[in-house]
């Protein structure tokens, strides 16, 4: 499934993307604190949610998680640290983005905290296109410094054509949840564009490009792609 | 010619077969989705399945259980008042990945 989301991402984007232009830049400068603090334990924060569609935050909230680990680090259960925080009355990730961050690291042991903040979840009349802005800041929990930040405009077209090799054959394995209901056809949307922002995260202890993927260009902190089933 | 095709062949099968993430997840989102959205029996039942399918096989390049699974699974055993596999689960967190005990600890703690 995973594997079929990569591939479709990376030949969608070859194909239909209409990134911003900017020099190329290397991880390793891109995203130099991550590379110097070498943060391996990563606190999922509840996302915020400034779009007017009230699923948004669930929709990425439940897809947030296996892309941080599939990058290598430890994440913090997410369910128990959702818990520890509603008991805390710390459970609005609007209250922490600008404050200090050191309760988590005592507490939870994180050392990077992860803010999702949804700008945009709009759908179109006809219900196949879904249109989100969605912004991911990463900070330390040490030194309270941004170490990782990407903003983006995905435009998704959800319509999928069945039946089909090539692009079409690997949509309609990604796809196989959303023939049930709507809400798993967002959770694919949502899955979709974690993938797509967060594939830059520079590769955690765990994985076994650490230490090594620096020398990559980093994506544009910036963007807007059309990504389509088609 | 022979040789060609041999080589072509196992090119094609090994990057076929070759795992190409960390770990593999079944269909954790999906269910994800539904407990947090509406948590009642069906969605708790259907996760925790999701937690003993990812720990039964792992298929991705580490073959090791993923990190927050025990755990996670470990709080749903909780919530069903399973309190004896839950600290059993919640110990394998800590073994399998000694950054987790900081936190873990303090939800053992919490169970006693």
């Amino acid at each position: 499934m995973k594997k079929s989301i990569i591939t479709l991402l990376l030949i969608t984007s070859v194909v239909i993307t209409s990134c911003t232009s900017t020099a190329p830049v290397l991880k390793s400068v891109a995203y130099k604190g991550m590379y110097d603090e070498k943060p391996l334990v990563a606190l999922i924060m509840p996302p915020i949610n400034r779009s007017t569609n009230i699923d948004a935050k669930e929709y990425f909230h439940s897809t947030i998680y296996t892309p941080i680990a599939d990058a290598g680090y430890y994440v913090i259960p997410p369910f128990l640290s959702m818990e520890i925080m509603k008991k805390e009355s710390a459970f609005d990730a609007e209250l922490f983005i600008n404050s200090p961050l050191n309760k988590f690291s005592e507490v939870f042991g994180a050392d990077i905290a992860i803010f999702t903040i949804i700008h945009k979840w709009d759908k179109s009349s006809i219900g196949s296109n879904v249109s989100v802005e969605i912004e991911y800041i990463i900070k330390s929990t040490r030194t309270n410094e941004v170490l990782y930040t990407r903003r983006g405009e995905i435009k998704y077209d959800t319509s999928v054509s069945t039946g089909l090799g090539g692009i079409g054959g690997l949509v309609a394995n990604l796809a196989v949840s959303a023939a049930n209901t709507a809400a798993a056809k967002y959770v694919d949307v949502a899955r979709i564009c974690n993938y797509y922002i967060l594939k830059d995260l520079p590769a955690g202890k765990y994985s076994q490009n650490n230490g090594t993927d620096g020398a990559l260009f980093a994506g544009a902190n910036k963007f807007k792609v059309n990504l389509s089933a088609q | 010619m022979k040789r060609i095709i041999l080589i072509i062949t196992i090119v094609s099968l090994t990057s076929c077969s070759a795992p190409t993430n960390l770990y593999t997840w079944n269909k954790y989102e999906n269910s994800s989705y539904n407990f947090l959205k509406n948590t009642n029996e069906t969605t708790t039942n259907k996760l925790s399945e999701e937690y003993q399918k990812i720990i039964r096989k792992q298929k991705g390049i580490r073959g090791a259980v993923p990190p927050g699974v025990y755990a996670d699974y470990g709080f749903l055993l909780l919530q069903t008042n399973n309190m004896a596999q839950a600290k059993e689960m919640l110990q394998k967190e800590i073994e399998l990945y000694p950054e987790s005990k900081i936190f873990i600890d303090k939800i053992i703690k919490l169970t006693e």
